[in-house]
């Protein structure tokens, strides 16, 4: 039993989020319905999204706590852009592409190159990017998406499976091409075991890890894009609690925070469990300060049982 | 051999030598800058530095507590939500349940010390990378704050205020005699054994481990004192703003990570002062100063000129950063008088020729 605890977390994940949809069941039996599990896929494909970028860096052993507030933005940029018109979409991506890969670069060179601390930095560029947000909209953003761009993200195929499946069809096999079969997805893993080792078998690991923290910037900027549509409203911050779900379901799947371990399937089933786990808090009408209690008591149980350090007596 | 300008020299040298140097320039240029944009007849004031004291004892004591973790290698992020937890604690007591400030004070500065020992333990026994475990603490804290305090609200009794924002003797600030004493304790802790055991740990834990040091304890023990100094910040943070508000302290948490880095406390730990930590902190706190000179000229120089708060939020944000960057000069230099040090140890001998 502790054995499988220990080796089968993807498992352990799985068998939890049953046991918390069953929970949410019994507390309210009249949740079971396709509109449920059509918000519980949804959900969880927009938080497998946001997680794809943090699955990359937190394999070379990074963390980027800049997730949300790069979300954030877009969903702004989008909105504000479109305004509920169609075809605006090549100007978004104009206006999020670069600044996501400003704020990657900004976080990898410093990372990389400054040797600072990955979560110190990052989270100094979240704070500015936060800052810039309220500048760009003078704290009150406007407009909406475009009505077919939030249609193919709401419209429900035979009821409950919703329309962001087809994204998530690209956006996965993007996400598991590049880990799994491409070149650079080798040199990710080796960077993250043994940097220096890497280094001596000819992975320039400098640029690798740089361009982790551009690609989990791009991809955060995508996902911020995809909820905007999806929530069709945005205010400030709108999207900044996905930073620590990112994490949380990162560290779910099985991703080691020291780095050279981890996979994406993994990260989506540590998303099904963060959302069925918020699903229930919200059943049990819990305020946001206690679910941010849960939240980071949910962290600190998995980091103690999952990432501890090794023992100072080895 | 007893030539005074020897010894000045000799003084000079080691001084250069040692962690605060850096810290050091860095805080003398930017006092440069902000005496030329203030003007030296409004600088050298009394109340102006009793007004710069006053407004900055919180980061100041914050960034001594950070440095304490610091030279074990440990970085508490959630350093800044446990200064509104003092507030919070601090004002809700007396104003819901009808405690006496004092003890209400008191009650603050214990909750703050458990907290950063409930974190010792995770850090310390359980082996969690500091780092995570303080940022699993941010979203614990921040949600006890506002279980306790929904909405900014309350005062302070008004004794408590005046006595901080006043001049003992009408020249020495109260809040620099608050200073005066947190880094007297840090003097007597440099003549202790404990310190030796932090230096020993911070710079190479396995090592320390082997020559009969318990890292785990030494850990807990710095996690005790930093919540202390916390603990102190907080009230000064609650005497200073007067009133009760969940979500005020937040940017302190990374504020005082920038000071110590800026400071020239080395973050793999075993290197750095209680020095470096003022330092680190005046360059801060003269830099937002000169910012805030800098833009009241600009209202001046050009007619027309308006800034929101949201532009003043960006720019303090903005140069936390830039701070940061900037530590890869203080990185370069120290490396250098580390390859001086090196050197001169490789060689021996050589100074006892001259």
């Amino acid at each position: 039993m502790r054995q499988f605890v220990r080796d089968n977390q993807v498992g352990m994940a799985l068998i939890i989020s049953a046991l918390l949809f069953a929970v949410n069941i019994a507390i309210n039996p009249a949740s079971l319905n396709a509109n449920t599990f059509g918000s519980i896929i949804a959900l969880t494909l927009l938080l497998s999204f946001a997680s794809a970028g943090q699955t990359l860096i937190m394999i070379t052993g990074g963390i980027d706590l800049s997730v949300g507030a790069v979300m954030s933005m877009a969903a702004i940029f989008t909105a504000n852009t479109m305004a509920g018109q169609e075809g605006q979409m090549p100007l978004v991506i104009a206006q999020v592409v670069p600044m996501a890969l400003i704020v990657g670069l900004v976080n990898g060179v410093g990372v990389v190159k400054l040797k600072l601390p990955a979560m110190v930095i990052t989270m100094c560029v979240s704070n500015v990017v936060t800052r810039l947000q309220y500048v760009y909209t003078q704290g009150l953003p406007t407009g909406t998406t475009s009505k077919f761009f939030t249609m193919t993200l709401q419209h429900r195929f035979f009821g409950f499976i919703p329309g962001m499946t087809l994204y998530g069809i690209v956006i996965f096999g993007i996400v598991l091409y590049i880990l799994n079969r491409s070149r650079y997805g080798q040199q990710l893993f080796l960077t993250g075991n043994n940097r220096n080792a890497a280094y001596l078998a000819g992975v320039r690991s400098d640029m690798v890890e740089i361009l982790a923290y551009v690609l989990g910037s791009l991809l955060a900027g995508i996902a911020g894009i995809i909820g905007a549509g999806y929530m069709n409203f945005v205010i400030c911050q709108s999207l900044d609690s996905y930073t620590m779900m990112s994490i949380v379901a990162v560290v779910v799947g099985g991703t080691l925070l020291i780095g050279g371990k981890g996979s994406y399937l993994g990260t989506a089933v540590g998303s099904l469990l963060i959302i069925v786990l918020s699903n229930c808090l919200a059943v049990l009408n819990s305020s946001d300060a206690v679910r941010s209690v849960i939240m980071g008591g949910v962290l600190i149980l998995l980091l103690a049982v999952y990432n501890k350090e090794k023992p100072i007596r080895q | 051999m007893d030539r005074p300008d020897l010894k000045m020299i000799n003084r000079f040298e080691s001084f250069r030598r040692s962690p605060a140097f850096t810290g050091f320039v860095l805080f003398s240029l930017v006092l440069i800058l902000n005496i030329a944009l203030q003007g030296p007849d409004r600088f050298f004031t009394a109340s102006n530095f009793g007004l710069l004291l006053e407004k900055n004892t919180p980061l100041i004591l914050v960034t001594m507590a950070q440095a304490m973790l610091m030279l074990l290698g440990m970085i508490d992020i959630s350093i800044g939500v446990q200064l509104s937890l003092v507030n919070v604690i601090a004002i809700m007591l007396p104003q819901e349940l009808g405690v006496p400030w004092p003890v209400a004070w008191l009650a603050g500065v214990l909750a703050v010390m458990t907290i950063s020992a409930v974190n010792g333990f995770f850090v310390a026994y359980m082996r969690i990378p500091s780092l995570l475990s303080s940022f699993a603490m941010i979203y614990i804290v921040k949600g006890i704050n506002v279980i306790i305090m929904s909405k900014p609200q309350g005062t302070v009794p008004e004794i408590v205020w005046r006595t901080y924002a006043s001049e003992i003797g009408g020249v020495i600030p109260v809040t620099f005699v608050i200073i005066t004493v947190l880094f007297l304790l840090w003097i007597y802790l440099k003549k202790t054994t404990y310190i030796k055991h932090v230096y020993a740990v911070g710079g190479n834990e396995r090592n320390a481990y082997a020559s009969g040091i318990n890292p785990a304890r030494v850990k807990m023990k710095a996690f005790l004192i930093a919540g202390f100094i916390t603990g102190i910040a907080g009230l000064c943070l609650t005497a200073m703003s007067g009133a009760g508000n969940p979500l005020m302290g937040e940017a302190y948490g990374l504020k005082s990570i920038a000071a110590c880095i800026l400071g020239g406390i080395a973050l793999s730990g075993g290197w750095g002062t209680m020095s470096c930590a003022l330092f680190g902190s005046g360059f801060l706190v003269m830099i937002q100063s000169s910012v805030y000179y800098l833009f009241k000229h600009l209202y001046v120089w050009i007619p027309g000129f308006q800034v929101t708060t949201y532009w003043q939020n960006l720019v303090s944000d903005g140069i936390i950063l830039l701070g940061l960057v900037a530590t890869i000069f203080t990185a370069q230099t120290q490396r250098a008088a580390f390859k001086t040090g090196l050197k001169k140890q490789l060689k021996g001998g050589e100074r006892l020729g001259e």
